[in-house]
């Protein structure tokens, strides 16, 4: 563990200490080499993953999205040199600390063993990604974005620290090896149900479940590229990952209690699919986009069957990949025109060609082409929940549609048909922009030729 | 002032706390919090705010003293002895709670508080919110098997939600700091009966990042929230010290200000207080909220200012700085460290 918490914390007097023309280069290149050792954790020789110490362990579930985080790091970076170019030495340097710090605090929440250990944590990713939303976004909305997220990650988590200290004095330990074999002896009474709805709030929230997603377009949208890419990415997966790790011990209770979740996300999918269809903000889009998705994970978190954790975890590597590629695709349109109206930057396919591909790559992986784990994870999400409910077939179906509606939807608004004519003079796509989407696809398309490494801990 | 008046009344006030934490008689005690009340109210200047906020700081503290006293006398007229650590007597006990919670500036006693911290200088406001606090600790610390726990939960619940409401309309710095500390008091006076360990540690805690936030405003001399939107160009660091002081004085993790409010939250829970610890976590939540909108004035925006404060050609620190570097490192990094504080507990 220490190899890549050292490597990554000496991250930060790389920054301090390189000389201007070197900054990007020093900061990406060492950021990729801790990326690909980190794929070295994909190996598991046994079922239980790595159990480095204490309060480190790693395990298939955690290790895709530890390795998820480390790649995305380079290419944060990579994508925040255009709008940081103007800002002075000192002040790139501090966004990348911030970047850096956060990527920290995400290592150790994912390989964290003990739940109050990843309870901090998951708190400690919210300070940089707010400093990172309200000081370096671009619009005056980024204010009330800042506080939306803080505060309603933080109404949920303060009931979860009051339950993982009730369960603490309830089990002795909160460590979750020994938690499996300690089970709680919690009757099925009013409160238990507060308890449970206490756990789980705050990773609903983080989901985000749709009745509690309004920070989420907020957030999304007013951050700059790097803050939207780990939002996207990563800190939502932490909410999959929280309620993966929960569920394992309130054993009899999340099959009756975790209707109203079940409810709100079946219906929630396909109302923020639909409004995909109706926004003009073309990040706003990839941000409802993002609830939608999030909101089959929690189906299948809740569900609790092999398939479905299965489903989850490849859902929420392969969404990670795939709304972070949209998101840089939309940051090149912003930076060309400065402008997120979708209608405003039309026909590229005419100006940008190359760029047109990767569009297409990513609506693709969007709406869950084959053979991309895009289509594995939401088949085996269909399939769980099919399992659980005839009737939840035709929502899904559904949403599946409405899903490839909107990606084609964007795809086509932007790349075909006539360009606008003040689009014209943009200048032509970067190397940096093209290494960038590829680095974020190649991943997609090499993992689904064998999913195995991300189906997780029940395949 | 003359130096020989600064000196005497700085003595006097560092004697005084010691006087009361040291002291086994009820008597010495009570000397003890007279010494300091009336040895921080010549160092008010003498503008008319300042004189009225010194008249009410005395009349309260006054009126402290004496329910006080009362309670001494009748714990004494009840078990015949004048030990601070044995005021077994109830009805003295729960006037004793009182007169601390006056003293402290606990909801519903909280008035003084506010107005107070407003009318006097940063420095004197700092001496007022932390070492004034460190002698009623110390009394309730020593006479906790003996308190009432339902007065405790109530002044603490009242004091957590007032602080957090009270604190969200202003706009002067020193009433926010002032909301922040009955907040805070709030949440030492919830565990004084289960663990006094942790009302000490929270205060100590509290004291720190306090001590910050004023040391640091006072380098600038920032009394409003206007005036924290031109820091940035004045000094860069003040703002990323502000900004750190302030979350943790709001209990974010990974900060020190978690430490206190997670290790209180456990001995509630564990002590199945459970509904309490939720109640005061999440009104723990209006706190930050004003403090956000102090780090969005400071360090995350440009606030709105004229254009000659944003030009800023001559850099030349003339301020002692030298406790704030020390005092921002222990209330920002120090949560590594609570299995420390939990052993000595």
């Amino acid at each position: 563990m220490l190899k890549i918490l050292t490597s990554t914390f000496m991250l930060i007097p790389l920054t301090w200490y390189s000389k201007k023309p070197w900054l990007w280069l020093n900061t990406t290149m060492h950021s990729f080499i801790i990326s690909i050792w980190s794929l070295t954790l994909l190996y598991h020789d046994s079922d239980l993953g790595y159990n480095y110490n204490n309060y480190f362990s790693l395990d298939s579930l955690s290790g895709p999205l530890l390795i998820l985080s480390c790649w995305l790091l380079p290419l944060m970076i990579m994508a925040s040199q255009n709008h940081l170019a103007h800002e002075p030495l000192v002040r790139k340097k501090i966004y990348l600390t911030t970047l850096i710090i956060l990527q920290l605090s995400l290592i150790m929440a994912f390989t964290a063993s003990e739940l109050i250990m990843f309870y901090i944590l998951f708190e400690t990713t919210l300070i940089p990604t707010l400093i990172i939303i309200t000081r370096w976004g671009s619009q005056n909305e980024r204010l009330n974005a800042g506080l939306y997220f803080l505060f309603y990650t933080l109404m949920g988590s303060l009931p979860l620290l009051v339950a993982l200290l009730y369960l603490h004095n309830n089990l002795g330990s909160l460590h979750m090896l020994t938690m499996t074999l300690v089970a709680p002896t919690l009757d099925s009474s009013m409160s238990t149900s507060l308890l449970w709805y206490a756990c789980m709030m705050a990773f609903m929230v983080k989901m985000p479940l749709y009745g509690l997603h309004l920070w989420l377009p907020k957030a999304h949208v007013e951050a700059p590229i790097a803050g939207s890419m780990v939002l996207a990415a990563i800190l939502l997966k932490l909410g999959g990952y929280g309620i993966m790790r929960i569920t394992a011990f309130t054993e009899p209770f999340t099959s009756t209690l975790c209707y109203p979740f079940m409810i709100l996300s079946l219906w929630g999918m396909i109302m923020t699919s639909s409004i995909c269809l109706r926004q003009t903000d073309l990040k706003s889009l990839i941000a409802y986009s993002s609830v939608s998705h999030m909101g089959l994970v929690i189906i299948a978190a809740l569900m609790q069957s092999p398939m479905g954790f299965m489903g989850a975890t490849v859902l929420m590597v392969a969404h990670g990949l795939t709304s972070s590629m949209l998101f840089c695709l939309a940051n090149t349109n912003y930076e060309r025109t400065h402008s997120r109206t979708l209608i405003l930057t039309r026909g590229l396919q005419m100006i940008l060609p190359l760029m047109c591909a990767w569009w297409l790559l990513a609506s693709l992986a969007n709406l869950a082409q084959p053979p991309s784990i895009n289509l594995l994870g939401e088949l085996l999400v269909i399939m769980t929940s099919f399992s659980w409910s005839n009737f939840s077939l035709i929502l899904l179906g559904t949403n599946t549609v409405i899903t490839a509606v909107y990606s084609l939807y964007m795809l086509i608004t932007s790349q075909r048909g006539k360009f606008t004519d003040h689009i014209y003079p943009i200048k032509p796509t970067l190397t940096r922009e093209h290494m960038l989407m590829t680095l974020h696809l190649l991943p997609l398309l090499i993992i689904s030729t064998c999913p195995k490494f991300i189906l997780g801990v029940t395949y | 002032m003359s130096p020989y008046v600064t000196t005497i009344l700085t003595l006097s006030l560092f004697i005084g706390t010691c006087l009361t934490i040291f002291s086994e008689h009820w008597f010495t005690a009570w000397m003890g919090l007279e010494i300091n009340t009336l040895a921080i109210i010549p160092t008010t200047p003498k503008n008319p705010r300042a004189t009225e906020a010194a008249t009410k700081y005395f009349l309260t503290q006054s009126t402290a003293s004496m329910v006080m006293m009362f309670a001494i006398i009748y714990n004494a007229w009840s078990t015949n002895q004048w030990t601070l650590m044995q005021l077994s007597d109830n009805w003295a006990s729960i006037a004793m709670t009182l007169a601390l919670a006056i003293k402290l500036g606990l909801a519903p006693f909280h008035f003084w508080v506010p107005e107070v911290t407003q009318g006097i200088p940063l420095l004197t406001g700092m001496i007022l919110l932390t070492w004034q606090k460190l002698a009623p600790t110390a009394i309730l610390f020593q006479i906790a098997p003996h308190l009432n726990m339902k007065i405790l939960i109530m002044l603490a619940i009242l004091s957590t939600l007032v602080g957090g409401w009270g604190g969200l309309n202003q706009t002067h710095l020193r009433k926010i700091l002032a909301y922040s500390s009955i907040a805070h008091m709030g949440w030492m006076i919830i565990i004084v009966q289960i663990n006094p360990t942790l009302t000490i540690l929270s205060l100590t805690i509290y004291i720190m990042a306090t001590l910050t936030m004023f040391l640091t405003l006072n380098l600038s001399n920032v009394t409003k929230i206007k005036s924290l939107g031109g820091l940035w160009n004045k000094s860069a660091t003040t703002t990323i010290i502000i900004l750190l002081t302030l979350l943790s004085l709001g209990g974010l993790p990974p900060l020190t200000g978690f430490m206190p409010k997670w290790l209180i939250l456990q001995e509630l829970i564990n002590n199945n207080n459970i509904m309490t610890a939720t109640l005061m976590a999440l009104s723990a939540l209006l706190n930050l909220f004003f403090y956000m909108r102090l780090i969005y004035a400071s360090s995350l925006t440009m606030f709105p200012s004229t254009n000659n404060s944003k030009m800023q050609w001559y850099d030349n620190p003339t301020q002692i700085t030298m406790l704030i570097p020390t005092t921002t490192v222990i209330s920002s990094l120090l949560l590594p460290l609570t299995p420390l504080f939990i052993t000595l507990s």
